[in-house]
């Protein structure tokens, strides 16, 4: 009985991402996660991104060993009597025009890793999957953490 | 007989009017020349400076704020360093540790010896989530010189809004109330030894970390 039961686990764990999703036609290249501060409970993942299809895509988050949620964030300006103020907002996407390019740097557009579950150290690698619309496509990714970005 | 009497003050009154006029003119010059030197002073800074000057320089307001220890702190204290320093606060996954990445790259920059003239300073507008130790914990994390600050929701606003930076907290519904974020202002300040403010940096100018360095030494070899 144990054992079916494990066994209809693991068959399961196989399929999904056969059945669900496809590898989207990305190209990453300059990732990075932040290492986390002490004290902090959320951290950020850096990189370019370039669509290597004629459709434009939507990253509309992913996943990852580390964190409980990724979730695509922007950086908001607004002025306050002269003055900007910075804030973050979750989105639903980031879109990528066909061909184009996205990057996700510090102080602009980022993938938000929050509630962290491991602290990284610089040097690690950290697996993340980005997930895109349309459709379930998907890109699975070793990124290092580091401190500042990669030169 | 009216008409006579009319006249002579009508002179009185030209004359007068002749002095008033010179004065005026003369008043006016001084006061043009007196702007364009101000002007021409600032513009001489502003071209020797990468951040944003202050001409005149006003005086740094001295916040009064407890420090990471759990000990009073006011800027007032730092007389004799240049002070360098931001708001924000810890749980910013983004913008807060790539400013103070950035003020570890422009600190350690420096010469030793202008390093000991020198404090970084992070106000976390957080005080909900930001104890002293959260701050102890976080802060030596981008240098060991670092000092977090942070105090009671007025004494933070009364440093926030001397310095013309603001905050709000951005709850969403239904969230844990211990999770939100806060948007902030993400300038750096600029104060020399004498407690003057003399310097503005806005959050994509701390990239260039030489450039800010030479300012802070510039700063401090004027004093």
């Amino acid at each position: 009985m144990r054992v079916k039961t494990l066994f209809i686990v693991v068959l399961c764990a196989g399929l999904l991402p056969i059945a669900s999703a496809e590898p989207a036609s990305v190209q990453v290249t300059n990732a990075w996660i932040r290492e986390v501060p002490p004290a902090a409970t959320d951290t950020a993942a850096y990189m370019k991104i370039r669509n290597l299809s004629q459709t434009p895509l939507q990253l509309v988050g992913g996943s990852s060993t580390i964190a409980r949620k990724v979730e695509p964030m922007v950086t908001t300006k607004q002025t306050r009597g002269g003055h900007e103020v910075l804030g973050m907002e979750t989105v639903t996407g980031l879109t990528i025009p066909g061909r184009g390019t996205l990057e996700l740097k510090p102080g602009g557009d980022h993938l938000m890793m929050m509630g962290l579950l491991s602290r990284p150290k610089e040097g690690d690698q950290v697996k993340l999957t980005l997930k895109f619309s349309p459709g379930d496509q998907q890109a699975d990714l070793q990124i290092p953490v580091s401190k500042e970005p990669p030169k | 007989m009216s008409e006579r009497t009319f006249y002579p003050s009508f002179k009185v009154q030209g004359f007068n009017w002749r002095i008033v006029f010179a004065a005026c003119a003369i008043a006016l010059t001084v006061l043009v020349a007196f702007f364009l030197s101000r002007y021409a002073a600032y513009r001489k800074l502003q071209e020797q400076f990468y951040g944003q000057v202050l001409e005149p320089a006003q005086e740094g307001y001295d916040f009064r704020l407890i420090d990471q220890n759990g000990k009073a702190f006011q800027l007032s204290q730092l007389r004799g360093k240049v002070v360098l320093f931001s708001f924000g606060y810890t749980h910013c996954p983004d913008v807060c540790p790539t400013t103070l990445t950035d003020f570890g790259k422009i600190y350690r920059a420096l010469s030793e010896n202008d390093r000991e003239r020198v404090q970084v300073l992070f106000i976390s507008v957080d005080s909900r989530r930001d104890q002293p130790e959260t701050l102890k914990n976080y802060i030596p994390y981008f240098d060991a010189s670092f000092l977090g600050l942070t105090g009671d929701a007025n004494h933070i606003n009364e440093a926030t809004r001397a310095y013309g930076a603001s905050y709000e907290f951005v709850h969403h519904p239904g969230e844990d109330p211990d999770v939100y974020l806060v948007n902030h202002s993400a300038y750096a300040y600029l104060i020399d030894p004498d407690g003057k403010w003399k310097a503005i940096y806005d959050f994509d100018q701390l990239r260039e970390t030489e450039k800010v360095a030479a300012d802070i030494r510039r700063v401090l070899k004027s004093s």
